[in-house]
């Protein structure tokens, strides 16, 4: 698949400060995620990539163009700034329309598109209602509203679940995927592990400037044969399980869970435990309830690459 | 980029309407209404002997001139950009398909249009009401409309300086206040050729009979040097001209951050 956005090796400091460094990336259609903690540079990269900023070194492409003044790719990109900031006054219809007449659309183009942005997240009760007695959810869902009023082919969206709670978390979520459904290239950033994993699995993890790793999560994973993956198996037979595998050398821990009939495996060679599991299973008709990796999520991942 | 100017205009001078910056200018510029009628109380009592001509010159070069239209040039001109890192919405400007010139050209052109709106209603008001009288004629709306259009160039001017202010500086409005109320006040005074450092003294160079002022703040006329008014027209056009396409070149290259 062909990238969208061509991040090539972007510096940017602030003084002394690095904001990042050296990051190459290509972007392709679908969600992507920057994950990492405050301050790791997450917004940097969407500032350059939405041509706020300009890097110190290093270029940044979207379709093929530079974005810095750039008028053509400001018609296909839609950004959604991390800060809860609004012009002061307007209700959340005049925010709409007021920026989509910057588009240069005719007045009924104007109003049918603010009104179709609205009912995608959800505000078309609230458009009348001045912004500032909006909730912190409703704020958010404006903000992506303006972002994606104008039907952009890529969409950048700065902690878009930043602050919300859950009912309006799930709501944003869902408009995310719908808008990868329908073909969008989209940026997301969050320090919100969980967050990330409900969105999308392809992810880029940066911290202290750099991009530490990238890819799908589970591809990630395999990279880390040197960190131990967690097993664990539901079974009646956990124990002969155990007994079974404790002789093999690429088990470095065992830990049972009694109460649940459950035991936790620690290897850094998942694929030769899944070969002797199945062998065992097959061998001694060991009934195996539930498998499941609870280290298999972006925490795990994060923790180990940032040296936790 | 006429376009995207006007586009820029169109949500601007919505949007500012509904400010409180506007809002208390409104209200300043109503001040002088207030004060007109202050004063017309007075001469009827004849407390005040002066003719109402008189009288709205001086209201004119000390009110509008010297303060009114400089302190709204100060504020909306800095707040051009000012506003939008300070209100933290500068993304939403400029991740639209716009120039970065445009942007400023086109809040440029609603706050002036806001302001000398402003100015407009303040002038006449306070115009009618001092010189509505038995001696009033129609002509004399001449003369107010030749006040009022000095004021408009003088309002361009400084709009066009503190907006230059705006894009080149962190904090511009104490550098503005300084230059406002300070050097153009105190320039003025000076003698032969330095005094043209300044834009009130073109200003003042183009307003009708302000050598023969004998009102009670004539003294501010006593070292006036003028300029041929075609001059002086020439050097506030250029000032505006000047001012904005400086602050349209560094707007198109600066970038801006805010603390996170």
């Amino acid at each position: 698949m062909t990238a969208v956005i061509e991040a090539r090796n972007l510096s940017r400091w602030y003084g002394n400060v690095l904001g990042i460094s050296e990051v190459t990336l290509d972007i392709e259609p679908g969600i992507t995620a920057l994950l990492g903690p405050n301050g790791a540079g997450k917004s940097t990269f969407m500032k350059i990539v939405t041509g706020q900023l300009k890097p110190n070194i290093g270029q940044v492409r979207i379709f093929g163009q530079k974005v810095w003044n750039n008028r053509e790719i400001f018609w296909r990109l839609g950004f959604c700034p991390e800060v809860d900031s609004f012009y002061e006054g307007l209700n959340g219809l005049e925010f709409l329309t007021g920026l989509l007449g910057l588009y240069g659309f005719s007045a009924p183009e104007i109003q049918s598109r603010a009104w179709r942005a609205l009912e995608l997240v959800e505000l078309k009760e609230v458009a009348r209602r001045p912004i500032k007695s909006y909730s912190r959810g409703m704020r958010q869902r404006i903000k992506i509203a303006q972002a994606l009023a104008h039907d952009p082919e890529v969409l950048v969206l700065d902690e878009p679940l930043s602050g919300l709670d859950p009912l309006s978390k799930r709501r944003i979520i869902k408009l995310i995927k719908e808008l990868r459904n329908a073909g969008k290239t989209i940026v997301v950033s969050s320090h919100v592990l969980p967050e990330v994993e409900a969105m999308t699995s392809e992810i880029v993890l940066i911290h202290q400037g750099k991009i530490l790793a990238r890819g799908d999560l589970h591809f990630i994973r395999e990279l880390l044969d040197q960190h131990p993956h967690m097993i664990r198996i539901k079974s009646p037979h956990y124990r002969e399980l155990a007994r079974q595998l404790a002789t093999e050398d690429y088990i470095l821990n065992i830990t049972f869970e009694p109460e649940n009939s459950a035991v936790t495996f620690e290897t850094h060679q998942r694929d030769r435990f899944f070969d002797r599991l199945n062998q065992l299973v097959l061998e001694s008709d060991c009934r195996i309830e539930e498998i499941t990796s609870p280290d298999d999520n972006l925490q795990a991942v994060f923790d180990y690459l940032v040296g936790k | 980029m006429k376009n995207e100017i006007i586009r820029v205009f169109s949500f601007y001078f919505y949007q500012a309407r509904k400010t409180s910056r506007t809002k208390t200018f409104f209200w300043l510029s109503t001040a002088a209404i207030l004060m007109a009628l202050v004063i017309r109380a007075y001469k009827i009592a004849g407390n005040w002997t002066e003719s109402g001509q008189v009288i709205f010159q001086n209201f004119l070069m000390t009110f509008f001139l010297q303060f009114l239209i400089v302190l709204m040039a100060l504020f909306f001109g800095t707040a051009i950009v000012g506003e939008e890192l300070d209100n933290r919405t500068m993304p939403y400007l400029t991740s639209r398909p716009l120039a970065r010139p445009a942007i400023i050209l086109g809040k440029f052109l609603a706050y002036f249009c806001l302001s000398g709106l402003m100015l407009l209603l303040s002038v006449l008001i306070s115009y009618l009401i001092l010189n509505l009288d038995s001696e009033f004629s129609l002509s004399s709306l001449g003369t107010v409309l030749s006040y009022y259009l000095v004021l408009l160039l003088g309002l361009a001017a400084y709009l066009s300086f503190f907006n230059f202010l705006g894009v080149w500086l962190k904090k511009p409005v104490l550098v503005g206040l300084a230059f406002g109320f300070g050097w153009e006040s105190i320039i003025q005074y000076f003698p032969g050729t330095t005094q043209k450092l300044s834009i009130v003294h073109y200003l003042k160079s183009l307003l009708p009979r302000y050598t023969t002022s004998s009102g009670k703040l004539g003294f501010l006329f006593i070292r006036l040097e003028p300029t041929k008014p075609w001059l002086a027209i020439l050097v506030l056009f250029v000032v505006v001209a000047v001012f904005l396409l400086l602050s349209c070149v560094l707007f198109s290259y600066k970038e801006y951050l805010y603390e996170d």
